[in-house]
C-alpha cells in the first residue's frame, strides 16, 4: 500500500530525462503504416490483448494517444476503429491493443491470425502530460478504460515516479490480471459485485489517495470520469491548500486542449465518443468543453483536463 | 446596379484568377490534344486569357486529359473531388494526403454564425454504410476565411466552400463574403442538409425554393456556383432543372439520406440529434438513379457523390452522366483513396487508348437523349 511518505526517487535525475525535453516538442505526425499481427490472446473472457510490430507508427508516440485501424471488410464496415494504445515498446517497434469484442469490427480483428498484415493510422490524438514535479501518480480505469491509462503506469515508472493504480470491475472475471502489470505498480481493485477487492464503485476508493497524489489520470464509463471530476473540482477546497506551491489557473489564461492545460490539472481524463475520420475532418467525436465550444476527442483530446469539459452538457 | 456590381466582382475576381491560373496552365495544353477544344476564352474568363506557357509534363507516360471544366473558369486538374464533411478544411490529414493532386476539395459546410453543431453521438456505422448528424458545426464565415483562405491561396488545388444557411438572406451574406477572397475557387450551397432543424434541407425539396436561393446567390457572386441535390425528395428533376434555370454552374448529386438508428438499450434512437444522414455505398444506388435522372434534364455539369470506393464506382457515375465524382466517407476508411483513384482512372483511359476520360461520360445513358454537358456553362452576363 502506498503512503504519502513514499520515497519518490531523485526528482534531479527526471528533469533532465530527455523524455521530458520531448514536451516542447511537435508531437510526432500521424502515419498510415502496416501492422503486423504477432500475437493474439483472450486475457479475460471476451476481452483481448494484440501485438502488432508496428515501428512507424510507435515511433514517437506516448501514452495517451490511439491508433485508428481498418479492418479487412470495407464494405461491411465502412469505418476504422479506434484503439488506445494499450502498451508502447519503442525499442521492439511494438505496440498492444486491449479490446472487448462489443459488435462487428472487434470481432473481425479478434479471428486475425499471427503474420497477417492490417493498416493503421496513428499515432493520433495528445497525450497524458505529467507534471515534471509530479512523484505520485493515481491512475484510475474502469474496465476496458485500462487500455487507456496502461501506457501512462509504464511511461511513469520509466520515468521514476510512483504508481498507484485503481481498478473497478463489474466482478472477478473482469478484473486486469496483475500479471500483466509492472512490479512496481501499486494495483488496487475494486468490483461492483465484491467477488475481489473493495465491493463497490472504483470511486469510493479515490478519497484514499488523492491526499497521496500529485496528479490523477482515469479512463473508463463517463458515470466514474464525472463522478471523478467532481471530486478533483472540490479537492482543493476540501484538502485545503494542498497544491505543492503551483500556481494553478494563476498567470496568462491557458488555452483549451494544449498541452499546458493538461499539464497543470490534478485530473486527467481519456475520453470516448463515436468516431468517424479520427484525425478532426469529420466533427463527429466532439465534447462540450467549458469554454462552450465542442472539442475534438481526436484531436483535442483524447486527453482532457477535467476541467475542461462541460460534464453536465449531456454530451 | 446590378451591372456595375458585377464588373467590380469580376475585376477582383482577378485576384482570385491568379490563384487558379496555374491550374489553368496545365489543363490548357491537356485541352490542346482533344479533338473539341472548349470555345475561346470570352474575356469575362480571366483566367483562360492569360498567355500559356507549354505545360510541365509530370509523367513519362503520355498525358491522359482529366480536365474538368465546371464553368466560369473553374478548372479542375482531374474529376476526383474530396467530399464536404469528410475532409474538414483540408489541412486535418496533414502529410499522410498529398491534397495538392486532388482535383478539388469541398470544405466543410459553412455557415454565417459559429455553430455548435448536434449533440452527439454523432457518427454511428450502418450496414455498408454510415449515418452521421454532425449538425454543421463550424466557425462561421469570416473565421474560416481568416484562419484558411491563405492556407488555400497558396495551392494549386482548388478549394470550394460549402455554403449552408437556413434563410436566403443568409446564404446571400456568406457568399458575399466568399466574394473576391483569394483561396476560394467557387462555391457549393448545400440546400439539402438533412441534420439541421431550421432551414437546410427545406430548399432542396422545393423546385422554387431551391431556384430562388440559387438565383439569390448568383445575383451577388461571379463564383463558379456548383449547387448540391437531396435524394431526400420525390422527383428530384423539376427541381435540378429551377437551379440550372436559376444560374447555377453545376450540380452536386447527392447528400445523404435522411436515416435514424436506434441505440443499443433500445429506448431511444442511437444519434444525438435522432435524425442522421447515410452515406457510403449503401447509398450508392440511389445516388447512381439520380444522377442518371438529373442529367437528362440538364446541361450543366453534375458532379456525382455517393458511396465511392473504387475505380469501377468512379465509371459508373461517369457512365450516368457525371462530369466528375466527390468522394465522402471511404476516405475515413482509406485517406489515400481518392489520390489513388486519379492514377487509376489515367490508367483505365490508357487502357482503353483514350487521350481524355471524357468519352466515359453518359454511355449508360438513354440513346435518345443529347449527351451531358462535359463543360461548364458558358458565362452569361
Amino acid at each position: 500500500m502506498a503512503t504519502p511518505t513514499a520515497d519518490a526517487g531523485p526528482i534531479e535525475a527526471r528533469s533532465r530525462d530527455p523524455a521530458r525535453a520531448g514536451r516542447a516538442a511537435k508531437p510526432a505526425p500521424m502515419r498510415l503504416a502496416g501492422a503486423e499481427l504477432l500475437d493474439s490472446r483472450e486475457i479475460l473472457p471476451g476481452q483481448w490483448l494484440q501485438t502488432y510490430h508496428a515501428p512507424e507508427i510507435v515511433t514517437g508516440s506516448r501514452a495517451g494517444q490511439f491508433v485508428h485501424v481498418r479492418t479487412g471488410d470495407y464494405s461491411g464496415m465502412v469505418l476504422r476503429r479506434p484503439f488506445s494504445l494499450n502498451t508502447i515498446a519503442v525499442a521492439a517497434g511494438t505496440l498492444t491493443i486491449h479490446f472487448r469484442t462489443i459488435g462487428r469490427g472487434t470481432e473481425w480483428f479478434t479471428h486475425l491470425r499471427p503474420g497477417e498484415r492490417i493498416e493503421m493510422l496513428g499515432p493520433l490524438g495528445r497525450p497524458f502530460e505529467v507534471d515534471p514535479r509530479s512523484r505520485h501518480l493515481l491512475l484510475i480505469a474502469g474496465g476496458l478504460g485500462m487500455a487507456g491509462v496502461r501506457a501512462l503506469a509504464d511511461e511513469a515508472i520509466r520515468d521514476g515516479r510512483q504508481v498507484t493504480l485503481l481498478f473497478g470491475g463489474a466482478s472477478a472475471r473482469d478484473v486486469y490480471p496483475s500479471s500483466l502489470l509492472p512490479d512496481e505498480v501499486e494495483y488496487i481493485v475494486a468490483t461492483d459485485d465484491g467477488s475481489v477487492g473493495h465491493a463497490g464503485y472504483v470511486t469510493d476508493l479515490v478519497p484514499d489517495y488523492e491526499a497521496w497524489a500529485d496528479q490523477a489520470f482515469a479512463c473508463g464509463p463517463l458515470p466514474m470520469l464525472k463522478a471523478l471530476a467532481r471530486l478533483a473540482a472540490s479537492r482543493r477546497t476540501r484538502m485545503g491548500v494542498a497544491s505543492l506551491g503551483r500556481k494553478r489557473g494563476g498567470g496568462k489564461p491557458i488555452t483549451v486542449g494544449s498541452a499546458q492545460a493538461r499539464r497543470k490539472a490534478f485530473l486527467q481524463v481519456s475520453m470516448e465518443q463515436n468516431m468517424g475520420c479520427a484525425v478532426g475532418a469529420c466533427l463527429g467525436c466532439v465534447v462540450m468543453s467549458t469554454s462552450g465550444t465542442p472539442q475534438r476527442v481526436c484531436r483535442e483530446g483524447p486527453i482532457f483536463a477535467a476541467e475542461e469539459i462541460d460534464w453536465e452538457a449531456g454530451w | 446596379m446590378r451591372a456595375r456590381r458585377r464588373v467590380v466582382t469580376s475585376s477582383t475576381g482577378r485576384v482570385t484568377a491568379a490563384k487558379r491560373s496555374p491550374t489553368v496552365r496545365k489543363i490548357k495544353s491537356a485541352f490542346a490534344s482533344v479533338s473539341a477544344p472548349p470555345a475561346p476564352s470570352a474575356p469575362a474568363r480571366p483566367a483562360r486569357s492569360i498567355p500559356v506557357p507549354v505545360a510541365v509534363a509530370t509523367s513519362p507516360e503520355i498525358e491522359i486529359d482529366l480536365g474538368v471544366d465546371l464553368g466560369r473558369g473553374l478548372l479542375l486538374r482531374n474529376p476526383i473531388l474530396v467530399a464536404s464533411g469528410t475532409f474538414g478544411y483540408g489541412i486535418e490529414y496533414g502529410e499522410v494526403v498529398d491534397v495538392q493532386r486532388l482535383g478539388a476539395i469541398c470544405c466543410k459546410g459553412t455557415t454565417l454564425k459559429a455553430r455548435i453543431g448536434n449533440p452527439t453521438p454523432r457518427v454511428t456505422e450502418t450496414p455498408a454504410g454510415m449515418l452521421n448528424s454532425i449538425g454543421l458545426q463550424n466557425p462561421g464565415v469570416d473565421a474560416v476565411i481568416e484562419k484558411y483562405a491563405s492556407t488555400w491561396a497558396a495551392w494549386d488545388v482548388p478549394v470550394i466552400v460549402n455554403v449552408a444557411g437556413e434563410s436566403v438572406g443568409d446564404y446571400v451574406e456568406v457568399v458575399r463574403r466568399l466574394e473576391g477572397v483569394p483561396g476560394i475557387a467557387g462555391i457549393e450551397l448545400n440546400i439539402s442538409c438533412p441534420n439541421v432543424g431550421k432551414g437546410g434541407l427545406q430548399f432542396a425539396i422545393d423546385a422554387e425554393a431551391a431556384g430562388s436561393v440559387t438565383g439569390a446567390v448568383r445575383r451577388v457572386t461571379d463564383l463558379p456556383l456548383l449547387v448540391k441535390l437531396s435524394p431526400n425528395v420525390a422527383d428530384v428533376r423539376p427541381i435540378a432543372r429551377a437551379i440550372a434555370d436559376a444560374g447555377a454552374d453545376a450540380l452536386t448529386a447527392v447528400n445523404t439520406l435522411s436515416g435514424i438508428a436506434v441505440g443499443p438499450t433500445r429506448t431511444r434512437p442511437l444519434l444525438g440529434n435522432i435524425y442522421g444522414g447515410l452515406s457510403g455505398p449503401a447509398i450508392k444506388p440511389v445516388a447512381l438513379r439520380v444522377v442518371y435522372e438529373v442529367a437528362q434534364v440538364v446541361d450543366i455539369p453534375i458532379v456525382a457523390i455517393g458511396g465511392v470506393t473504387e475505380l469501377a464506382d468512379v465509371l459508373d457515375f461517369l457512365a450516368v452522366g457525371a462530369i466528375a465524382v466527390q468522394v465522402g466517407t471511404a476516405i475515413f476508411a482509406d485517406p489515400t483513396l481518392p489520390v489513388r483513384l486519379v492514377d487509376e482512372l489515367g490508367a483505365e483511359c490508357r487502357r482503353r487508348g483514350l487521350e481524355s476520360y471524357r468519352p466515359l461520360i453518359g454511355t449508360a445513358l438513354p440513346k435518345r437523349a443529347g449527351a451531358p454537358s462535359a463543360r461548364g456553362v458558358e458565362y452569361r452576363p
